[in-house]
């Protein structure tokens, strides 16, 4: 089962609030297991960090394919795995996964079975963020079924909770550095060290 | 708290200045545009002179954005004031309705407004965001086509049926507005790089070639789009890859694909100087690059 730390949590509600008026979807990267696992033995892999990547247009192919592609090399490098997807809707009522949730994140659970789905429900979007604003969609039996919302989904939920209103308070957001914003300018940094190191520096 | 102009040490012409490039160029950055319009008007008022209705305007929207229903009201008031009977203001009063999800009452505001003058286009597209907002999508696109047929050349309405058609992945629709786009706005490389996406996400070799000449001529257009640049990297390594194409087509394809990679390594060296932290994303191209060459060949 798939659960997140704070860095990734923290960054997608930061890409969230960044884009209020637009659909914003992104990547989560898991740390690499080396053990083999026994048969019916489910471990927690831990989302340990996610990548921003578009907000307004999700759709289009080819721009998500580069994103892709240099993600995964960029996996390849830190030992890390694309683990998950997650999307905020452009309206707020709209709480379900699409088609281009579904289609990316059944191509991402090609490569890793336990990867998870994740829609943010925006109209729970408060500073405070007092409870989790997510659902979390794991692959079974070839459907996407939603799990009961619960604080186990993350490493430490108090602390996600802390870190994130903190960043929201200081308005992060407007530094969080997302795919659209590297195309548009190159020394933009996707992978956000200013703000990693934020969150690390209030853990 | 510290005012805007302490804590970044600028003037109220800057202040003011700032607010017409946003303007100018449609930013939607509500939070500053509230900050820095509201410490203008609270404190500069008499020095802005006419600029002042359109700064209420910017203002009033940016607060409506930002759940600022006392600023958007008050700005609303002074506008009410000062144009007692006008249509735009009206506009802004139902766009206030409508960010309270007050639809039906923005909608009778709209209707009257179009009684009045059946041509007012504000009107008629404020209409339409209230379906969309409702969520209402296909009636919106339905609305908007029925609009497109009585008007000429209406450039942002094209825009706006492709940004629905492309939520909705409707590709064909989206191709169609762009194809429009392109012929009223030749020169906007934007317009070309969307279209070549839209065409390379649809599939299929023609369509790839397609793309491929259109990432090509916005590149032409403007040589720094990254986007048009990786798209044409990304559609001729796969017309190359193809096993349906001959051997000439691969070739070039081949050689079109090597410049375009040589072309995004320059970019990212050139973004990369003298910043360590760059490297990670240079190195991840330069494999990326290595690695499609490899499933080319």
């Amino acid at each position: 089962m798939l659960k997140l730390t704070t860095q990734a949590y923290c960054k997608m509600l930061l890409h969230a609030a960044k884009y209020p008026h637009c659909a914003v979807n992104g990547i989560l990267v898991a740390e690499k297991q080396k053990e083999k696992k026994k048969e019916g033995h489910t471990s927690t892999i831990l989302c340990v960090d996610c990548v921003p990547l578009f907000h307004g247009t999700l759709a289009l192919a080819p721009m998500l394919e580069v994103a892709l592609t240099l993600i995964d090399t960029w996996c390849k490098e830190n030992k890390y795995v694309i683990a998950g997807y997650y999307q905020a809707n452009e309206r707020i009522k709209e709480v379900r996964p699409n088609q281009v949730a579904e289609k990316v994140a059944a191509r991402i659970s090609e490569n890793f079975s336990e990867a998870a789905m994740i829609i943010l429900d925006s109209s729970r979007f408060t500073m405070g963020c007092f409870t989790p604003i997510l659902s979390i969609y794991d692959h079974l039996d070839n459907k996407w079924k939603c799990r009961d919302p619960s604080t186990d989904s993350f490493e430490d939920w108090t602390e996600a909770q802390k870190i994130t209103s903190a960043l929201l308070e200081s308005r992060s957001y407007e530094n969080l550095i997302d795919f659209d914003n590297h195309l548009d300018d190159l020394r933009n940094d996707w992978t956000n060290p200013e703000i990693n190191k934020s969150v690390l520096h209030l853990c | 708290m510290a005012s805007v102009s302490e804590l970044y040490d600028v003037t109220w012409e800057e202040m003011r200045d700032k607010l017409r490039k946003w303007r100018e160029e449609n930013y939607r950055n509500s939070e500053q545009i509230v900050d820095v319009g509201e410490e203008l008007i609270n404190e500069h008022a008499s020095k802005l002179g006419d600029d002042i209705w359109i700064i209420y305007e910017q203002v009033m929207i940016a607060a409506l954005d930002c759940s600022r229903d006392d600023l958007a009201w008050s700005c609303l008031q002074e506008l009410k004031r000062q144009f007692p009977d006008s249509h735009r203001v009206k506009r802004l009063a139902g766009m206030r309705l409508e960010a309270l999800e007050r639809y039906d009452d923005a909608n009778k505001l709209y209707d009257s407004i179009l009684q009045d003058d059946p041509t007012n286009t504000a009107a008629r597209k404020r209409k339409i965001s209230i379906l969309r907002a409702q969520g209402k999508s296909s009636e919106a696109i339905r609305e908007l086509n029925e609009y497109l047929e009585q008007c000429v050349c209406v450039t942002y309405l094209f825009r706006y049926v492709l940004f629905l058609s492309s939520a909705l992945s409707s590709y064909a629709k989206a191709a169609f507005c762009l194809e429009e786009l392109m012929m009223t706005n030749p020169h906007n490389h934007l317009y070309c790089e969307q279209y070549a996406e839209v065409k390379y996400t649809q599939g299929g070799l023609e369509n790839l070639e397609l793309a491929r000449k259109y990432f090509a001529q916005a590149l032409k257009l403007n040589n720094r789009n990254m986007r048009a640049l990786f798209g044409l990297y990304m559609s001729a390594s796969h017309i190359a890859g193809s096993p349906k194409v001959s051997a000439k087509v691969k070739k070039d394809n081949v050689k079109y694909a090597a410049w375009a990679a040589s072309q995004i390594n320059r970019a990212y060296q050139l973004a990369g100087r003298g910043k360590k932290e760059n490297k990670c994303s240079m190195k991840a191209v330069e494999e990326m690059l290595e690695s499609m060459q490899i499933t080319m060949s």
